[in-house]
């Protein structure tokens, strides 16, 4: 089992992984561009195990056994000595394609590279690095601590034996791994996408209204949130980057055309939750 | 209730609520209220044990029995091809076979008082074009009908541009008196959850056939990455295959948009063993 895991940028995604690392006793090299990012995540760290030692998850033992494990590096060639490297820098295939570059040409050629994509392409993403059949996808899905789901991507060229150490790797955090092939949307995401492709036009038909529409998920679909207050809760904007993402990847297959609302939604400013307006209105809510 | 304008004619005396022990006479058993259910299986004998176990005396039949001859829990429920005298409310449940389905609403117009109303699925033919086939048309209001969704506390209906408020409000008694509650959408090929129900089991059928992962594997990315209560598969096999096909053959029928075309393998499960 890997031994030493680097994680390349302190998003939301790299912290959820690294704290799951080093709860499962995994040391961490955690990069990122500057020390403010890192401090910033450690701080999240900590404060995130503290809470789980609050609720009786953890003892205040295993906060610093965790917090003792983690390594912070400004420099990417300082994770050459990692096993296992996991990146989750920004959804951007140039920023991906230079990282995994940097990668290539900086680790043991025995080191497993992985990328904690969404959307894109593994494939792609390994295309121009020597040793591709080490490249696979390792997507968490978000609430990363509750969340049990991890879709291990095979690209074209990736190996076996990397599949089955990520799924070892997968395993040992306590998630369920599944192997998907790497096609737009992987499966999840790609699957469940009718749901918010058809909400939009039958918002946009007239056959009913957003809180019809969520009622109905809800009530008959026995799916725990509609898909208007899914998109606000995750941003509208960002709903419409990876419908657009999705859409552009598969060379425009009209199954997974983005509807015009959600275009126009971005353009209005009315991004869901986080500006108070969405497809609901939050700002009663809030002043409450 | 508002007195109907002449030119509609009512359906407001329709008696949905006699089960309930709501008259002078609290003491006596009411007499069950009947209705005829007729269409396809399992929606019918689902549908029949509903209505059962809330109080109604329910007539059955079916466009083709089933293989299996079903045991219902309850004694009130009848099969008989034929619609006895009385019956206040008829429910017709078919998707696939429309030649089928015209000639039971045809038949439930032609024998029914003009007082009862018809409760038909409107998934895969609206309920508009339904009302075409009769001569009350007043009386047929559309329902989203797949098997399984029967259970759930909510329904979809969808009323014509002939169906008086009064034809409304006897469905939503009659909902009401079987545990549901409505919800009003337009009258549309698919309404809203079988819709996009049947779209998300298409999309797993071209996932499938594209090899991108197995189908158990789909099934446990559904429920554990985007908390579905059941997986694509898992729900094609409840709703049945053949269902889920109809449904999609008419979105892409009314629609005429790429996106409803019916995954190949999705088809030819569906055509040769449903």
């Amino acid at each position: 089992m890997f031994k030493q895991l680097g994680i390349v940028g302190t998003g939301t995604m790299g912290i959820g992984i690294a704290q799951l690392a080093v709860l499962s006793k995994i040391d961490v090299q955690l990069y990122d561009v500057n020390d403010t990012l890192l401090r910033r995540s450690t701080v999240r760290i900590n404060a995130n195990l503290r809470k789980m030692v609050n609720l009786g998850k953890i003892s205040q033992e295993e906060v610093q056994a965790s917090m003792e494990r983690i390594r912070t590096r400004t420099s990417l060639p300082d994770l050459g000595h990692c096993d296992f490297i996991i990146e989750s820098a920004n959804e951007d295939i140039r920023v991906k394609k230079d990282i995994f570059k940097h990668l290539d040409a900086n680790t043991k050629s025995t080191a497993i590279l992985a990328s904690n994509t969404s959307s894109l392409s593994i494939t792609s993403i390994g295309a121009h690095t020597r040793n591709p059949e080490r490249i696979a996808g390792v997507h968490f899905f978000n609430p990363i601590e509750t969340s049990v789901l991890v879709e291990v991507v095979k690209g074209y060229k990736t190996n076996n034996e990397t599949i089955e150490k990520i799924i070892a790797f997968v395993n040992l955090l306590g998630k369920t791994p599944i192997i998907v092939k790497d096609t737009p949307g992987f499966i999840a995401n790609r699957v469940s996408q009718p749901l918010f492709g058809e909400a939009l036009r039958l918002l946009g038909e007239n056959v009913a209204d957003v809180e019809q529409i969520d009622h109905i998920v809800k009530i008959i679909g026995g799916i725990p949130a509609g898909p208007f207050e899914s998109m606000d809760q995750i941003g509208i904007d960002t709903a419409f980057a990876e419908a657009q993402s999705l859409f552009e990847q598969s060379n425009g297959e009209p199954r997974l055309r983005p509807h015009p609302i959600l275009k126009q939604m971005v353009e209005s400013g009315w991004l869901g939750k986080k500006t108070n307006k969405g497809f609901f209105n939050y700002e009663e809510t809030n002043a409450k | 209730m508002k007195t109907n304008k002449k030119t509609t004619p009512k359906v407001s005396k329709v008696n949905i609520k006699a089960t309930k022990t709501t008259s002078r006479n609290a003491n006596l058993k009411p007499t069950p209220v009947r209705i005829f259910i007729t269409g396809e299986s399992p929606m019918v004998e689902q549908y029949a044990e509903l209505c059962a176990a809330h109080g109604y005396e329910a007539h059955i039949s079916w466009n083709e029995k089933p293989a299996q001859k079903p045991e219902f829990k309850s004694d009130s429920i009848k099969i008989s091809n034929i619609i006895p005298a009385n019956t206040s409310l008829a429910i017709e449940l078919t998707n696939i076979d429309l030649l089928a389905k015209k000639k039971n609403i045809k038949r439930f117009d032609e024998t029914l008082a003009d007082t009862a109303p018809i409760l038909s699925s409107s998934i895969t033919i609206t309920a508009t074009e339904q009302s075409t086939w009769i001569l009350g048309k007043h009386r047929l209001v559309g329902i989203a009908v797949l098997p399984t969704l029967i259970q759930k506390p909510l329904i979809e209906v969808a009323p014509t541009i002939y169906s008086p408020k009064e034809t409304l409000e006897v469905t939503k008694r009659f909902f009401q008196s079987i545990g549901k509650e409505i919800e009003i959408v337009q009258d549309r090929i698919g309404m809203v959850l079988p819709r996009m129900l049947c779209r998300i089991i298409n999309e797993a059928a071209f996932a499938i056939t594209e090899d991108v992962a197995s189908p158990q594997d789909i099934d446990t990315a559904l429920k554990l990455g985007v908390n579905f209560p059941l997986g694509p598969i898992e729900w094609a096999e409840q709703i049945g295959l053949k269902q889920v096909y109809a449904v999609l053959t008419a979105l892409h029928t009314d629609l005429q948009e790429e996106r409803y075309r019916v995954a190949p393998l999705l088809k030819q499960m569906a055509i040769t063993r449903g």
